[in-house]
């Protein structure tokens, strides 16, 4: 169907063109009008500038998250973990300054102080005293690793999108786009055979869930989103006390050991 | 009532406060005064819900909101919190004993150890009893978000190999199941706010009565997700990989608490979502859910329970099951079975929380978790014995006791609503787990002592049964009767047990391993035949720390389960009047009432 | 009085335009690198002199190969030629023969042009050539769904094939600059433009370690002329498939919209000028990383594909 419709759009547009051929000395651009035209028919869903920019941003995430799957040094990791942070604190902005949502600055200053600065550092501080530095290696290659995170990040897209969620406040593809986030961080999560991954990982299917909750709940409550990023705070402590432990006591990062409960 | 709510929210605070700061002994009292107490005001809490059809609801202090629902789950909680601040005076005595013998830097680990397991478990048990009590569905994913982080710590804090992995393991699948139950909250924001506004909370009474107007598929979604979510800290399948580790290599106490009460409050927040989707779904769909889910859990639960060969992965397999058959039970829907499914609730926590604590008595006994070492339990431990068996058989629903009249109010309410292939699957499932469960512990307590066990259990490579039996080849009986050379011996034994590395069951070993001296492969001490060891067999009621031979470790192990087996026998025969109005409010509030 | 051309003048003229044009860029991309590692660098027009002194001189063939060894340099210029004829590179409007093929054709006619090349090496027989080209296959299996992809991307945008008309929907509105589903193909096909132009982090551009080679490998047994043509006709891809990613994605301004002749003598400079920033822009990429090994060649591709797909994935759920 595709292509019938490319076809005749093709024929429509040589049609429309060969009609007015290249303008003569004097006139305008009238055959660049034409080809605007059968431009502006041919496509119907452009978004506008804000929703095409808050779009964007959601993407960047989604492809920070596909790049923690190629890194292999920890602090890389935790690095792209700050980004991706960021991106959302950024987009946060972006909504709050096109929407009006005042709240949301100070949602925005939150969490860029909590996960670009404050979470970061936690975990650059577990790792201050252990010597490993790259990630154990997965249970994939990074190739097939991306086409499984392509396909499951697609799964997540479509279900989603199928339900047909339409907010006021950002594009429905962001919330797609949040849940194939936060399918990619479990495929993180799964391939990965070190803590630190896992624990980047889990940091990063937050980091989806935020996305999500800007796309259809950028109306909670302030008091509650900040409830939320605290827990995430504690949490992160409890997941760093927990490497700390697994470390003293395997001298390693690696969770190849962790094998011995089973049944 | 406001100041009830506020009290029961308020004691663990202290009580959290004083063991930060205080000692071991005075943190102790005031661990088991508080939980007392927060049973006695949640006990004190129930004629305020009380009234009509549905009960009242009690606000206080803007978050905090108690309906039947709440009062249920709080009164599980404080039950268990109570039970298990008693139970851990003995479960720590040995240890401290010793501890305060050595002194120095042991002295001084056992008391940090000490202080981190009092403040650990008092944040836990102050945030499983905030849980229920909570406003809003926001609110209460933080209150469950808590309990996540304090129990991770808690599994872990017995620093061998098993409880890191485990501890790892539950905080990693537990968070991302949070995580996921955070975007079921925020669909559910999303499908309020076309209804209540863009910016409100998440508070149960405006949501719910405004649920007919909330859009159908975000509210289909947001329950699916809070399913799965909140689900994986209940233990359904598949999500539950982390339960049988967590609870197997926690301590006791802790173990308890996360079978009895932790899996139930996140049960809780499922039957929040429950009710609004109810409301606005009506019950095929929701139930259809919950239904899969729980007989996912049942099945495989039962299966996993007949080949075990750890004490305490066996219960925590059975904690799996007893969620799979509350999931099963609000599937049917009928006001019996959601009667049933709250009683189940109270009683699961008694004869777990019974049963835990049991089994923990069976492993400072004999040293071990595995099943196949642990032999003549019933000679061994004339209280804890019987104790664990009567909690066995009350999991295994034996009538008279709580979970008998449970199930049955479960299944007689699916009948009723013409789910009979449900129901018989219950049954038959239910009929597999106990055979699981009776295979395990007449082992467990009926086999006599002998030597084949010990010998069996030596072909199985069990470390710790190894070096006893090492060292019961000195003579000892006559070291069994003076407690300074048994102490001595005892002292020698634990350094060999813990020269041998970590044996599957015991804890970090400075632990006695209890009994070891008192294994010898002759059935007459077992059954306490041996007149020489007679005067100081009978340390069966006095809080002698080390047992020698038969006998019980410490009183403060055994009154804790009498309690809990008077509770389940009440709650079998005649459940007070009061608890039973609480309950069927409850049913009526998941059946759709509560406008 | 304005002159104007007639519009078949204008059709060669951007024929004319890349084939000459493409050795200055090449020179311009080496000196503006050497100057960026601190070096004088060789001067720019040094690529003509180059292919001056490579048709002056003797043209070998080695023993085995038949008439396509010989055939295969020419073929792939023509093919690289022929391409302008079908993009927009100095006019908004479609020219005459533009309906030849579209941008798929335009597509398929540089794979056959690679195609052809990658035969010829490996029809040699030489270890490196063969080297090269089986190499070059390898990774443009993965390459060449990631240009469809890009083209599929395109066609959902503007509902038709017509790099033209893509090129017009970029220049309508800043909402069309800023959609995820352009700058992702944008992307995916700069990413596809450093692996065909043997650009770091896929190949070394200069040098010949042969652990590396891929695209310099492949003209290694030619000689004479026919090298002269095999490195017109790789500065002349280099330069079509840069005309694609500016004149149709990034930067579709600065195109003749008449026949004026003041107009299409701008239309020259702007695109030449734009050709050099972008040049630039892969200098500096060139300088500031590493190649990467060549097993991580398939992760650098699959990185395009991945950004490629989700562009498609973007369009068809809506907000792309």
């Amino acid at each position: 169907m595709l292509t019938i419709s490319v076809i005749h759009a093709a024929t429509l547009a040589r049609a429309a063109a060969a009609t007015i051929g290249p303008a003569h000395p004097g006139s305008t651009s009238v055959s660049g009008a034409a080809v605007r035209a059968v431009a502006a028919t041919g496509n119907s869903g452009v978004p506008s500038v804000f929703d095409g920019a808050a779009n964007t941003v959601a993407i960047i995430v989604l492809l920070l998250e596909f790049m923690m799957l190629r890194t292999a040094l920890f602090r890389a990791q935790i690095r792209l973990y700050a980004f991706q942070s960021l991106a959302v604190s950024v987009l946060a902005a972006i909504v709050a300054g096109g929407r009006h949502i005042p709240e949301l600055y100070a949602l925005a200053a939150v969490s860029l102080l909590l996960k670009v600065i404050i979470v970061p550092g936690v975990m650059f501080r577990f790792l201050r005293n252990s010597r490993a530095e790259i990630a154990g290696s997965g249970a994939l290659g990074v190739a097939s690793e991306i086409i499984v995170a392509l396909v499951v990040a697609g799964f997540g897209f479509f279900t989603v999108g199928v339900l047909g969620i339409q907010s006021l406040v950002l594009p429905a593809a962001a919330l797609s786009l949040s849940f194939a986030v936060v399918l990619v961080s479990f495929v993180l999560m799964i391939v990965r055979r070190d803590v630190v991954s896992q624990a980047v990982g889990f940091f990063s299917l937050e980091n989806g869930v935020s996305l999500a909750s800007l796309v259809v709940a950028a109306g909670l409550p302030l008091i509650l989103e900040v409830a939320f990023l605290f827990d995430l705070l504690v949490a992160v402590v409890v997941f760093g006390v927990l490497i700390r432990v697994h470390q003293a006591r395997s001298r390693s990062l690696s969770t190849v050991s962790l094998n011995r409960l089973r049944g | 009532m406001n100041i009830v709510m506020l009290l029961i929210v308020a004691l663990p605070l202290l009580a959290i406060a004083l063991s930060i700061l205080a000692d071991r002994r005075v943190t102790q009292l005031v661990s088991g005064m508080t939980g007392i107490a927060t049973f006695g005001l949640a006990v004190a809490l129930i004629p305020g819900v009380g009234g009509h059809e549905t009960g009242h609801r009690v606000n206080a202090i803007g978050i905090l909101r108690a309906d039947s629902l709440s009062v249920v789950f709080v009164l599980a909680t404080s039950f268990l919190y109570a039970a298990t601040a008693i139970y851990s005076v003995g479960y720590l005595a040995a240890e401290a004993r010793l501890a305060e013998r050595i002194g120095g830097t042991e002295a001084a680990e056992f008391a940090r150890y000490s202080r981190r397991f009092y403040i650990g478990m008092n944040v836990f048990a102050w945030s499983m009893l905030c849980a229920p009590l909570v406003n809003g569905l926001a609110l209460l994913w933080v209150a469950i978000e808590i309990t996540t982080v304090v129990s991770a710590l808690l599994v872990a804090i017995d620093d061998t190999e098993g409880a890191t992995e485990a501890a790892w393991k539950y905080v990693l699948i537990a968070s991302s199941g949070l995580g996921i139950a955070l975007l079921a909250t925020i669909v559910m924001y999303y499908a309020g706010a076309q209804a209540l506004g863009q910016s409100y909370d998440l508070a149960f009474d405006p949501l719910i009565r405004s649920a007919q107007h909330l859009p159908a598929t975000p509210v289909r979604l947001s329950f699916v997700l809070a399913v799965v979510g909140f689900g994986t800290k209940v233990g359904l399948f598949p999500v539950h990989t982390w339960l049988p580790d967590a609870h197997a290599e926690a301590p006791t106490p802790v173990s308890a608490l996360l079978s009895g009460s932790l899996l139930a409050v996140s049960f809780y927040a499922i039957l929040r979502y429950y009710q609004v989707a109810f409301a606005r779904l009506g019950p095929a769909f929701p139930q259809h859910v919950l239904l899969v889910f729980g007989v996912l859990s049942l099945l495989l639960a039962a299966l996993y329970v007949i080949d075990q060969n750890d004490v305490k992965r066996l219960l925590a397999y059975s904690s799996v099951e007893h969620m799979g058959i509350l999931a099963i039970g609000v599937s049917f829907g009928a006001p019996l079975a959601l009667a049933g499914v709250l009683l189940h609730v109270l009683a699961h926590a008694a004869a777990k929380g019974n049963a835990f604590m049991g089994a923990g008595v069976l492993v400072r006994t004999y040293g071990t978790k595995s099943l196949t070492a642990i032999r003549g339990g019933l000679d061994r431990l004339p209280w804890s014995g019987p104790l664990f068996l009567i909690a066995i058989l009350a999991l295994s629903a034996f009538p008279p006791l709580g979970i008998f009249r449970s199930e049955f109010q479960i299944v007689a309410g699916g009948l009723q609503n013409a789910h009979h292939t449900g129901a018989v699957i219950l049954v038959a499932l239910v009929t597999v787990a106990f055979m699981g469960l009776g295979l395990a512990t007449t082992r467990i307590l009926f086999h006599p002592l002998d030597s084949h066990a010990v010998h069996s259990a030596v072909e199985h490579g069990d470390d710790a049964l190894q070096a006893s039996h090492l060292t019961a080849a000195s003579p000892n009986g006559a070291a069994a009767k003076s407690s300074a050379s048994a102490s001595g011996m005892l002292a020698g034994v634990g350094a060999a047990t813990g020269g041998l590395g970590q044996p599957s069951g015991a804890r970090r070993p400075r632990v006695p391993v209890a009994s070891a001296p008192a294994l010898p492969a002759s059935p007459n001490v077992a059954a306490g035949t041996d007149t020489a060891n007679d005067p100081d067999d009978q340390v069966v009621e006095e809080a002698a720390g080390t047992s020698t031979g038969r006998g019980e470790p410490s009183i403060w192990m055994v009154v804790p389960p009498i309690v809990g087996v008077f509770v389940l026998v009440l709650l079998g025969i005649h459940p007070p009047g009061a608890l039973v109005e609480l309950l069927q409010h409850g049913a009526a509030l998941l059946s759709g009432g509560g406008q | 009085m304005t002159a104007t051309l007639p519009v078949p003048a204008i059709q060669a003229l951007q024929v004319l335009t890349i084939a000459i044009g493409s050795p200055g860029i090449s020179g311009v991309i080496a000196r503006v690198e050497a100057r960026l590692q601190g070096r004088v660098g060789p001067r720019i027009l040094q690529p003509y002199y180059d292919l001056a002194k490579l048709f002056r001189k003797e043209a070998l063939a080695p023993e085995g190969t038949g008439p396509f060894f010989l055939l295969a340099p020419i073929f792939s210029f023509a093919c690289y030629l022929t391409v302008p004829m079908l993009i927009p590179v100095l006019t908004s409007y479609p020219l005459p023969l533009g309906y030849m093929g579209d941008i798929l054709g335009g597509g398929f006619i540089l794979a056959l042009a690679s195609f052809v090349v990658a035969v010829a090496a490996a029809e040699t027989g030489g270890p490196y050539a063969q080297l090269a080209s089986s190499r070059a296959k390898t990774f443009g299996a993965i390459t060449e769904p990631v240009v469809l992809l890009v083209v599929f991307s395109v066609a959902l945008v503007t509902t038709t094939d017509l790099p033209y008309v893509l090129g017009a929907t970029v220049r309508s509105g800043p909402d069309q600059i800023v959609r995820p589903a352009h700058l992702l193909a944008s992307a995916a096909l700069f990413m596809v433009i450093l692996f065909e132009t043997g650009r770091i982090p896929v190949e070394t551009h200069t040098g010949t370690i042969e652990f590396g080679m891929i695209e310099e490998g492949r003209s290694f047994e030619h000689s004479g002329p026919y090298l002269a043509l095999l490195r017109w006709g790789s500065a002349a891809k280099q330069l079509v498939l840069y005309t694609i990613l500016i004149d149709v994605f990034i930067a579709p301004w600065g195109l003749s919209s008449t026949t004026r002749v003041d107009q299409v003598v701008l239309a020259i400079l702007a695109f030449l000028g734009k050709c050099v920033v972008l040049g630039c822009v892969v200098a500096v990429i060139d300088d500031s990383f590493a190649k990467l090994r060549l097993f991580k060649i398939t992760e650098f591709v699959a990185a395009a594909f991945l950004l490629a797909v989700l562009g498609v994935f973007t369009l068809y759920l809506g907000g792309g």
